[in-house]
This record gives C-alpha cells, sequence and structure tokens, in this order.
C-alpha cells in the first residue's frame, strides 16, 4: 500500500517568564526549528525535514506544539529540537526551550498521550491549590478529560493558566 | 575560591539525571531546580569542583541538601520527592593531586559520586585503571590534548567507571559543539557506545532539556537509540550504586565449596574392607 507515513512529535515550551506565552504562533516555532535544523544538520537536514514539516496543533496557554514530519526523517528532527533556544515573533524575543513528550504515528495517539499528561499536571496542580473554589474546578476538569468530549481540552487550558499565574 | 556547583539529575525509566552548575548559590538556584521537576526528572546531585591549579584548596564538607531545600518537590507521576544526592569533581593536571583520593580521613568519604577530570594522557590512564572514582569527565569544550587508547577504557569499563560528556556547550555555541561531537565520536569508536552518561552543564534555567530530547541529543553524539536512553537512565543510576558501594564497601567476604574428595576416600576403604571381610 502505497502511503505516506508521518510522525507526529509532541513538544512542551517551557519558557521562564510568563509574559514569553504570547509569543507562541505556529509561525514562529517553524521558523525556529527550521533554524536549529540548519545549524545541526546544513542544508540537506534543512531540505529533508521540510518534506512534510508543519506545526499541526498549536496551544499558548499550556505551551504544546504538535509538529509533523515524514518518518523516515523524524530522527533528523527529533535530535535537533534540543538546540531550539529562542521563539522570536513580531519583534519579540522569548528564550525558551523545547522538550519532547511523545513521538506518535497518528494524531489520535499524540492526542490520547497529551490527555494523560495534563491529567497529571491538573493532579499536581490540585496539591498546590490554595483556593476552594479552584479546587473545586480543577476536579472538574480531571473528571471531564475523555476522548470522547470535544470540551475537555478548552477546560483544561483555562486551569492551567488559571492556577500558573500565582 | 572559586566554587561552581554542578548539580546532575538522575534519570531512570521515566525519571532523569542531568548535571547542573551553580555559582554560588543563588536565589536563581530554586528556578532551576522547579524546573527539573518540572521537565522529569528525579533526582538531582549537587557538585562541587575543586580545581587544583590554584592555590592549595581545601575540600568542604557537602552540604547538606535538607538545608538548602526545605521541602523538595515531588516527582512528575509518582508521589516520592526529588531525590538529592552530592556530587564532587576534582579536576586534575598533575599526578600529586590524586593523593588526595587515597587518604581516607578527608571529607571526600561524604560525597555521594566522585568524578574526577584528567586533563592528560597519564592521568586518564591513572583514573581509568587505579582511582578510586565513579565517573571520568571527557573535555568537550576544547580539542582533546590526547587520544583514547583501548586499553585503559577496556579496564575503566570492567571496573563500572562511566564516562561523563557535557551537552550545554553543544547548546550555547558553535564551535563548542564542533568540539563536543568530535571528542564524542572519537570517544564511541573506543568504547563502543557503553559506560557513558550524559550531563547538563546548564548555568541558567533555559539551558536544561528534559530527559527524552537528552537521549535524541546522544544520536547526534554516534550513539545508537537504545545506548542513548540507557546513557540517560541506567548507567546514571549505575554509576549511583557505584557510588554507594564505594561509600559503604569494607570488604569482601566469600566462600569456597568444601572438597569432596574426602569423602570418596573415606567410602573406599570401606567397600574393600567389605569385600575382604565378605
Amino acid at each position: 500500500m502505497v502511503r505516506f507515513k508521518n510522525r507526529y512529535v509532541l513538544c512542551e515550551v517551557v519558557a521562564e517568564e510568563p509574559r514569553g506565552r504570547h509569543c507562541i504562533e505556529d509561525r514562529a516555532v517553524a521558523t525556529a526549528v527550521r533554524d536549529a535544523i540548519a545549524r545541526a544538520y546544513g542544508d540537506y537536514g534543512l531540505a529533508c525535514c521540510s518534506m512534510s514539516f508543519t506545526v499541526k496543533y498549536l496551544n499558548a496557554y499550556t505551551g504544546t506544539v504538535l509538529l509533523r514530519c515524514r518518518k523516515d526523517f523524524h530522527r533528523l528532527l527529533c535530535s535537533a529540537l534540543p538546540l531550539v533556544r529562542q521563539l522570536e515573533s513580531r519583534g519579540l524575543r522569548c528564550p525558551c526551550f523545547l522538550s519532547t513528550l511523545h513521538v506518535g504515528g497518528t494524531i489520535r495517539s499524540c492526542q490520547k498521550f497529551l490527555i494523560q499528561h495534563n491529567r497529571r499536571q491538573l493532579l499536581t496542580l490540585l496539591q498546590n491549590c490554595t483556593n476552594e473554589e479552584e479546587r473545586q474546578r480543577i476536579r472538574q476538569s480531571v473528571l471531564s478529560c475523555s476522548l470522547t468530549e470535544g470540551q475537555s481540552q478548552s477546560g483544561d487550558e483555562e486551569e492551567e493558566d488559571d492556577t500558573e499565574t500565582d | 575560591l572559586l566554587i561552581l556547583r554542578y548539580i546532575s539529575n538522575e534519570f531512570l525509566t521515566g525519571f532523569c539525571l542531568a548535571l547542573f552548575p551553580l555559582v554560588y548559590w543563588t536565589k536563581q538556584s530554586y528556578d532551576v531546580f522547579g524546573f527539573f521537576f518540572l521537565v522529569g526528572y528525579s533526582a538531582v546531585a549537587l557538585n562541587h569542583v575543586v580545581d587544583f591549579k590554584e592555590k592549595k584548596q581545601e575540600i568542604a564538607k557537602p552540604v547538606s541538601p535538607s538545608e538548602l531545600f526545605p521541602s523538595l518537590p515531588i516527582v512528575q507521576g509518582t508521589s516520592k520527592q526529588l531525590k538529592v544526592l552530592t556530587r564532587l569533581t576534582l579536576v586534575v593536571s598533575d599526578p600529586s593531586h590524586c593523593n588526595l583520593l587515597r587518604s581516607t580521613s578527608s571529607n571526600i568519604r561524604l560525597y555521594d559520586i566522585i568524578a574526577v577530570f584528567p586533563k592528560t594522557e597519564k592521568l586518564f590512564h591513572i583514573a581509568c585503571t587505579t582511582l578510586d572514582v565513579d565517573l571520568v569527565c571527557i573535555n568537550v569544550t576544547e580539542k582533546l590534548p590526547f587520544y583514547f587508547r583501548r586499553p585503559p577504557v577496556n579496564m575503566a569499563i570492567d571496573r563500572g567507571i562511566y564516562f561523563e560528556l557535557l551537552y550545554t556547550p553543544a547548546i550555547k555555541d558553535s564551535t563548542m559543539r564542533r568540539y563536543t561531537i568530535s571528542n564524542a565520536i572519537s570517544l564511541m569508536q573506543i568504547c563502543k557506545g557503553k559506560n557513558i552518561v550524559l550531563s547538563s552543564a546548564a548555568e541558567r534555567p533555559l539551558e536544561l532539556r528534559g530527559p527524552y530530547d537528552v537521549a535524541n541529543l546522544g544520536l547526534l553524539f554516534g550513539l545508537s537509540e537504545s545506548e542513548a536512553k540507557a546513557a540517560v537512565s541506567t548507567n546514571c543510576r549505575a554509576t549511583i550504586l557505584h557510588g554507594e558501594t564505594r561509600k559503604s564497601a569494607c570488604g569482601v567476604v566469600y566462600t569456597v565449596k568444601k572438597l569432596r574428595k574426602v569423602e570418596e576416600e573415606e567410602t573406599l576403604p570401606a567397600c574393600k574392607k567389605a569385600k575382604t571381610q565378605a
């Protein structure tokens, strides 16, 4: 069967300052990753990885990024990801790094992993909660995370944003 | 008296080990610790670097982790706390500096992991064959003054000593990256990827990388995928265990199986006796 096989790499953008979150845009992330590949592997690497390279999903609140590349060249991409040092967009420079969470063959597998990951993050946030109201909201979000519900992602975002600002 | 502290973390099946230096433990250090825990590491070691080229220095007692961190963050995914260990790195450029390691009374005994950073070929040979250390650091920031040879490297592998490579210079600077990769590949050719530990020397939290990413960087250094993952996980744990045995082992007791010949000799005369009697 002739089918183009892809690999989806799920990463998290980790930045020191919370205001850096505004720089996270799909074009900024794509240029940053391309630069890193060019620095590490040169023209050959850049050409190989750009064959099917896009940023499929981006969540600025949690800093989650989903990248796609060809299966044969995902090693090049994965080994060049640690070399990303900053994101630039609209003149703003935000020093950060990308941390790989999961590499999967389909978007669905990455989504399943992301849901589990977010659930774990919410549980750790629950421990640091001081307000009873926040606690209730987090508990609700944890209970409502599942693959079938369409609202789950947006519920997680709100909680992450809320408690990370303290 | 410049004391740089490296923190090393440990990776073990979902948990990680990384190395981190601090200059004059500052408030920033607490942030970095937060990052370690965020990215998924499980154990951290505080490292003191002692350079013998400067005036004679005393090796201070290791700072107890509980003094610095009143409450340790909990590792992601489990309910255990982040483990904090202590580590000492000796930068040696002269054989007389190694005498400190042989003395039994100094504060060296109190550190969990001991690493040595040899600057010459002779010292590298001594470190691999006779010195009582857990890690041998390989220089990544400049061209190696000596080539690796097989005999000392094989002896080190047999003894359970690990070679340490830093990866943060590779992230920061392009020329450092070239030196790092060339030194790492020359080491791989001799040791075939065994006994390697990858660690970071990040001074700021942004120079840290997650465990999965560090294993991917290992691919750049010439390791195979399983070796790279081991370099971040099982090898680090083995180093810590090596350090523990070094601290606690005093002697070896071994038993010898009693020879069975004695019993046979006894039976023979009995048989002979029976025959003659019968």
